[in-house]
């Protein structure tokens, strides 16, 4: 009895881990945001500003909010990762199961056998990107919505596929810009920096847009209510009462799909870019022919 | 409270979020994948482990039962034999038998027919004497005189004899 009410005990500070740093960051926000009168689109509230060498830093609503959401993630781990057993009998170890299941076969089948060590890392793409867009729903301030968080993504992406072509050889990486035919060279040099700015802009645009549609037809359907309804008396006329129902209509789309979405397509765009730059059969010939080189190597020794 | 404009460019922002991917990454596979996943391998290594165990349950049934089958033939044509050789005891047993019934039989009739004889002989002889000793009288009587008795004796026994003689 004392073990299973500690367990209990573990589950709830677990999960409250989990929930708090949203609270705390929806808390910050009501306590900080200012008033909004009418239509206004901006960016990220900047809550200080620190004073980092090349360019100032402002710690902003996004980078706030993106840290709740990596401890967010770290306690929902722990959560369902607490109490495995052989035979499961916790429904939370049935869907650890399958998440982990999935992935692997989403990254098996998208990426092949050589690349399954990113399972973990396009879980992560989809989690994040997931959690910060779905953030909107607690009307926090979605962090995918910047686009400086999505481009730490993207860069860290396209450096994780210029790694792996850089596996056959700088030589190779060169000559990969020059085929098929070499003075298609600047326009290959044009796509491979598009790769990640696409990326990041499409995720960005995608859920910033979302946002600015929600507004404008919350404005909209506001104006709207005034001209139809406003001839009711007193208050009834003030009241936009338009406004009810559509906008949750619309956010279904605009925040948990589109956001699911925009997660989804990152994570597959990763595994594409990755799986896809992979040139497996330059990299065998490079790694036959050091083989070859050390064999020759160990004779020339041999015969010495 | 300032704002950010809506597309604005920081160094340092793109960085940390790049580490916070990083992060995450590194939390998924410490946290979530490594655990899970050496849950599952256990599982795995268990249902193997089981399905051997069963394989090799399977195959001592299957060898146990050839055995069986095998002892069984062999107490089969064990039966065969032990009812053949009981069977060729018994009937010798019975040919002993009926034998020896027989045998004893004949002895107790051989003695039969011997004491018959015996009693034949014996009749015969205390008849011969009777007749003897009747005949003399007869023979008393009707002589009315007296009759040397070895004569007369010898007389019948020629007699008599001749009488056997003819009976036989």
């Amino acid at each position: 009895m004392n073990k299973k009410s500690r367990f209990v005990a573990v589950d709830i500070l677990l999960l409250a881990g989990a929930i708090l740093p949203l609270v705390a960051c929806m808390v910050l926000k009501i306590l900080t945001a200012p008033p909004t009168e009418g239509i206004e689109i901006t960016g990220a509230l900047i809550y200080f500003t620190l004073p980092t060498p090349l360019q100032p830093l402002p710690i902003t609503e996004a980078q706030v909010n993106s840290v709740a959401v990596v401890i967010a993630i770290l306690f929902i781990c722990l959560y369902f990762t607490h109490g495995l057993t052989v035979r499961p009998h916790l429904k939370r170890q049935v869907i650890a199961e399958w998440i982990v299941e999935k992935c692997k076969n989403m990254v098996h089948t998208n990426m092949g056998e050589r690349f399954m060590g990113f399972a973990p890392f396009i879980a992560a793409i989809m989690g994040l990107s997931a959690l910060s867009s779905l953030l909107s729903l607690l009307g926090l301030f979605p962090p995918t919505s910047d686009m400086n968080i999505v481009a730490g993504w993207a860069i860290l992406v396209f450096t994780l596929i210029t790694f792996y072509k850089f596996k056959a050889g700088p030589i190779q990486y060169l000559k990969s810009y020059a085929e098929p035919v070499p003075f298609l060279a600047p326009m290959n040099i044009i796509s491979e920096i598009a790769t990640p700015v696409s990326m990041a802009f499409r995720h960005y645009g995608n859920i910033l847009s979302g946002s600015i549609i929600s507004v404008l037809i919350a404005a909209a359907l506001g104006g709207l209510s005034n001209l139809v309804l406003g001839w009711l008396p007193g208050i009834l006329g003030e009241f936009p009462f338009l406004r009810i129902g559509i906008p949750a209509v619309l956010s279904l789309y605009f925040d948990i799909f589109s956001g699911l979405l925009q997660a989804f397509i990152f994570a597959t765009l990763t595994m594409m870019y990755i799986s896809g730059g992979y040139p497996a059969e330059a990299v065998a010939k490079r790694l036959a022919r050091r083989e070859a080189k050390k064999q020759a190597k160990t004779a020339k020794q041999a015969e010495k | 409270m300032q704002t950010l404009e809506i597309i604005s460019v920081n160094l340092w922002q793109i960085l940390i979020s790049l580490a916070n991917l990083l992060l995450i990454f590194l939390i998924l596979k410490k946290f979530l994948f490594k655990p899970v996943q050496k849950m599952l391998d256990k599982r795995q290594g268990e249902v193997d482990a089981q399905y051997a165990s069963a394989q090799q349950a399977a195959a001592d049934a299957a060898a146990d039962k050839a055995l069986w089958a095998e002892k069984l033939q062999g107490a089969d044509d064990e039966a065969d034999a032990r009812l053949k050789a009981a069977d060729t005891t018994a009937r010798a047993h019975g040919d002993r038998i009926v034998a020896d019934a027989k045998t004893r039989a004949e002895e107790i009739l051989r003695r039969a027919e011997a004491d018959a004889a015996l009693e034949k002989t014996k009749a015969e002889a205390a008849i011969k004497e009777e007749i003897v000793v009747v005949s003399t009288e007869l023979a008393q009587k009707m002589l009315e005189r007296e009759v040397n008795a070895a004569d007369h004796k010898q007389l019948i026994d020629a007699f008599l004899g001749e009488i056997g003689g003819a009976d036989e």
